[in-house]
């Protein structure tokens, strides 16, 4: 029974860890911009492929495969350029405009991001051998939990932390939050918006991408891995409320605890059963668990 | 004698947190009579006024229309009731004509609104009550302006006349006469008086800061300040009372400001 | 009166048009014919999402759910020996109407992200559905379907090209102008009024007497069913189903089309079908990656020109007549 709960906990806490990133990523977006980012999955991915190409170079050039995760995290940071040309380039343009067409702007960029992850790396899936298993696998309460799934909960937990600490301890973190509170009168008292939303948009890309390239030692790298993990962050955004970082904590934590024992009772049916969750959070309390109402 | 109570507010509060918006509210709208509510900005009127028309529900106490309790029920409901209220705010359907804006008001007051295959082009019937309607506030030269391209004061207008298009038996306005010319504001009081006497209305609620026409057009006047009520009087018993008077006004002379303001009014007193 | 000659040249090019669209397969390649069908079904299905998006305000990017159902009813009524088009369709829009019934009643309590997000799922849900329980759906592989009889005539014996150029086409066309008619009927009705009040001011329209949620589900609904038409019409041209049809890409497409050729026009999303349908026809045949182009294409309007082909030709006529 302990076996069966460790190893339904082992593999949630594993899934929540990787949605909490593409979660807080929406939630930092969301939060000073306003925008629910349609694009975050096709972040993942192309966190993820970008990831499995670092490995390989890492691993052809003889990098130890415990070692393997720097790489993986560096793939996830390089992307960086990709939210600030995003941003920048597309997003910048419809600030002004009605929510329905920023919406739709950041379908367009999933589309087109979709693709690009095509032409780079075509459609096969791409494996990546040998990092998962240098890993071991730890054993508790008689389950045999992957290592691995350690290392990235444990970074996961770390980079809450981290954006915790930033956000209420750091100056760029209170500017982010007077900004997300009231964009005009941050403005107003000389806090330059494009920098902010450049920045802002950029960690949340980073987030996603991080999301991605962790993820892939576990599983293949395949282009339609992406919208099942943007509907978890939804159900996760959703459950949590819209624009807080404990919401995507807790709701990413509650979203993979109900996923994994979805699975494990009733598996194929794992999606239905979250977002049933999501509809009855909705009926009861529609600005999510973790929002104040006014 | 007391007129029958039609809308009235029974201890009524209401919390924003530990913000108090209302404190204790007790008030009656009678038949027939127009009553003002007065009070500085921030004293609660909006609220109040969302509250009375369902909008919002209150934290204690009850609101009562007709002798029902409609604390809260939404103001799709109330509306159906019989109770119309116009915005401080401008709350107009940009992309709808001035004729459509009325269209609209009278087809949902028919309940035709349901109507997925008859066109509103052939009702003559809903036509001609709206061009009359936009006769009456003088709109019907713009009858196919869209309502975004109007000036202000025309929106306003237009916001008021599509309420009384719903023949409600009490209004409630919302300072109907802010963001209007001062010699546009009586114009405005004017046509909805007569307005209001053609469509069968019983009773009007005006919230307002202009203090002649509270003066001249209000059989009662209710001031508000911090959410409580400070007074509910004739505007005659009103003048008397300095502490409402300086409140509200917040003028250092206020009451012989006040009272050489009342008797110049008091002569043109538009009030039936 | 200029007004009457603006309603004279309207009526004239919609001659025009029709005569064009009745001729159609006598004059233009068969190929050329067969996108037309594939026009038809999706100006249907985007008559539809519009009703939904242009005219009420609700952005639906998982309206692909509604024509993954309309084609997979064709496809189980065909398994089920059900073979008269004519009852397939009504079946349709029966399945459709209650589906739309059931995610409506969800989806339309709450407004814009979790509207929109709340339908991205109910389209991904049946997607993932369709590829998992592939004993009964086929999977990704999908379902062949054969040609249902029209009218009850069976035309399995006729060859399929010519059968789709003569008889379906005709079909296919009259069911479009059909519920292009009874749409238009919609938008202009009383019922039609009200949703735009919802759309531009839905705290007006509730103090004007408008119950909100209610008449956002009957849209939903007849959005939902129109939808699943177009689906079910395209059907018999592919001569299969598969689980695509589901993916919010094809969501996508609807949203692309409608933006395209303009969301505040009624006209709009037929316009932007067309040019879609002939777009992708010519893309996919040059070019691998037109998805990326359809991303580009969506950006560029979204970010340059939101109101579409139809917005520009408004723009250009304004600037004509020296207007604003």
């Amino acid at each position: 029974m302990i076996t069966d709960i460790v190893v339904v906990l082992g593999s949630a806490l594993f899934y929540s860890a990787t949605v909490f990133l593409v979660a807080a990523g929406l939630q930092v977006v969301y939060g000073v911009q306003k925008v629910v980012n349609l694009a975050c999955g096709s972040f993942f991915v192309l966190g993820a492929y970008t990831g499995s190409t670092f490995v390989k170079v890492a691993q052809d050039l003889g990098l130890h495969p415990i070692l393997s995760f720097l790489p993986l995290i560096v793939a996830g940071f390089s992307l960086f350029f990709v939210g600030l040309i995003v941003e920048r380039g597309l997003l910048n343009f419809v600030y002004k405009q009605n929510a329905h067409f920023q919406f739709l702007l950041t379908f367009a960029i999933a589309l087109m991001l979709d693709d690009v992850i095509k032409f780079i790396w075509g459609h096969a899936p791409r494996v990546v051998s040998g990092v998962y298993t240098a890993y071991g696998r730890i054993d508790l309460f008689g389950a045999a939990i992957p290592g691995y799934n350690l290392v990235v909960i444990l970074s996961s937990c770390i980079i809450a932390v981290l954006i915790g600490y930033m956000f209420s301890r750091t100056r760029f973190g209170k500017i982010v939050r007077a900004a997300a509170e009231n964009r005009y009168m941050a403005n107003a008292l000389g806090v330059n918006m494009n920098v902010v939303f450049a920045k802002v948009f950029t960690m949340g890309t980073v987030l996603g991408t991080l999301g991605g390239a962790l993820v892939i030692p576990s599983r293949a790298a395949m282009p339609d891995m992406g919208w099942e993990l943007m509907m978890m962050s939804f159900a996760v955004i959703t459950i949590g409320g819209l624009g807080t970082m404990k919401g995507a904590f807790f709701g990413s934590l509650l979203v993979g605890i109900i996923r994994s024992i979805a699975i494990f009772t009733f598996p194929k049916v794992e999606l239905l059963v979250v977002y049933v969750v999501v509809i009855g959070v909705l009926s009861f309390r529609p600005q999510g668990l973790f929002v104040k109402m006014d | 004698m007391q007129k029958a109570a039609i809308l009235n507010a029974s201890d009524v509060s209401k919390f924003y947190k530990e913000f108090c918006a209302l404190d204790g509210v007790t008030l009656e709208i009678r038949q027939g009579e127009i009553a003002s509510i007065i009070g500085p900005n921030g004293a609660g009127k909006t609220t109040l006024i969302n509250v009375l028309t369902g909008l919002l529900r209150p934290t204690a106490g009850k609101v009562y229309f007709k002798g029902q309790d409609i604390s809260g029920i939404g103001p799709q409901k109330i509306t159906k009731l019989g109770l119309a209220r116009s915005f401080q705010l401008l709350h107009i359907f940009p992309e709808f004509t001035a004729l459509e804006f009325v269209k609209i008001a009278i087809i949902s007051r028919q309940g035709k609104g349901i109507h997925l295959f008859s066109s509103i082009d052939k009702d003559k019937e809903v036509k001609e009550e709206s061009e009359e309607i936009l006769h009456m506030f003088g709109l019907y030269e713009k009858r196919d302006v869209l309502s975004k391209n109007l000036p202000q004061g025309d929106k306003k207008l237009l916001d008021i006349a599509s309420a009384l298009a719903l023949h409600p038996e009490i209004i409630l306005l919302d300072e109907p006469t802010s963001g209007v010319s001062t010699s546009e504001k009586n114009r405005i009081m004017e046509i909805l008086l007569s307005a209001s006497e053609r469509t069968g209305i019983k009773s009007i609620v005006l919230v307002e800061h202009d203090m002649d026409i509270v003066f001249s057009f209000s059989h009662r006047i209710i001031a508000i300040h911090h959410g409580k009520v400070l007074a509910d009087s004739t505007p005659a018993e009103l003048e008397k009372n300095d502490e409402v008077v300086c409140t509200v006004m917040g003028q250092k002379e206020c009451f012989k400001t006040f009272s050489s303001l009342l008797s110049g009014s008091r002569e043109g007193s538009k009030r039936k | 009166m200029a007004f009457k000659a603006q309603l004279t040249g309207k009526i004239m090019f919609g001659i025009v048009v029709g005569v064009i669209l009745f001729l159609f397969p006598k004059i233009a390649s068969q190929h050329f014919s067969l996108v037309m069908l594939g026009f038809f079904a999706s100006a249907i299905a985007v008559l539809g999402f519009n009703l939904l998006f242009g005219y009420t305000g609700l952005l639906s990017i998982g309206h692909s759910l509604f024509f993954a159902v309309g084609a997979y009813t064709v496809a189980f009524s065909m398994r089920s020996s059900i073979f008269s088009m004519e009852l397939i369709l009504l079946i349709t829009l029966l399945v459709s109407g209650l589906i739309a019934a059931l995610v409506g009643a969800i989806c339309v309590r709450y407004t814009d992200i979790h509207f929109s997000i709340l339908t991205f799922a109910f389209a991904m849900l049946l997607y993932s559905f369709i590829v998992k329980f592939y004993y009964v759906t086929g999977g990704d592989d999908g379902l062949r379907v054969l040609m249902p009889h029209l009218l009850g005539f069976n035309h399995s014996a006729v060859p399929k090209m010519q059968f789709l150029m003569e008889t379906y086409y005709y079909y296919a066309l009259i069911v479009a102008c059909l519920a292009t008619w009874a749409m238009w009927r919609i938008v202009t009705s009383y019922f039609g009024l009200s949703l735009k009040a919802i759309r531009d001011n839905p705290v007006k329209a509730e103090y004007l007497g408008i119950n909100i949620s209610r008449y956002r589900w009957f849209a939903f609904i007849i959005s939902g069913m129109y939808t699943a038409l177009g689906g079910a019409l395209l059907v018999p041209v592919i001569g299969h189903v598969d689980p695509t049809l589901s993916h919010w890409f094809q969501s996508g497409q609807f949203i692309l089309m409608t933006v395209l050729g303009g969301f505040t026009y009624f006209l709009g999303p037929i316009l932007g079908s067309l040019v879609f349908t002939y777009l992708q026809d010519t893309l996919m045949s040059v070019f691998q990656y037109w998805r990326f182009f359809f991303g580009a294409l969506l950006a560029f309007v979204v970010i340059v020109a939101p109101g579409g082909i139809m917005g520009g030709i408004d723009s250009l006529q304004k600037k004509k007549k020296g207007g604003v």
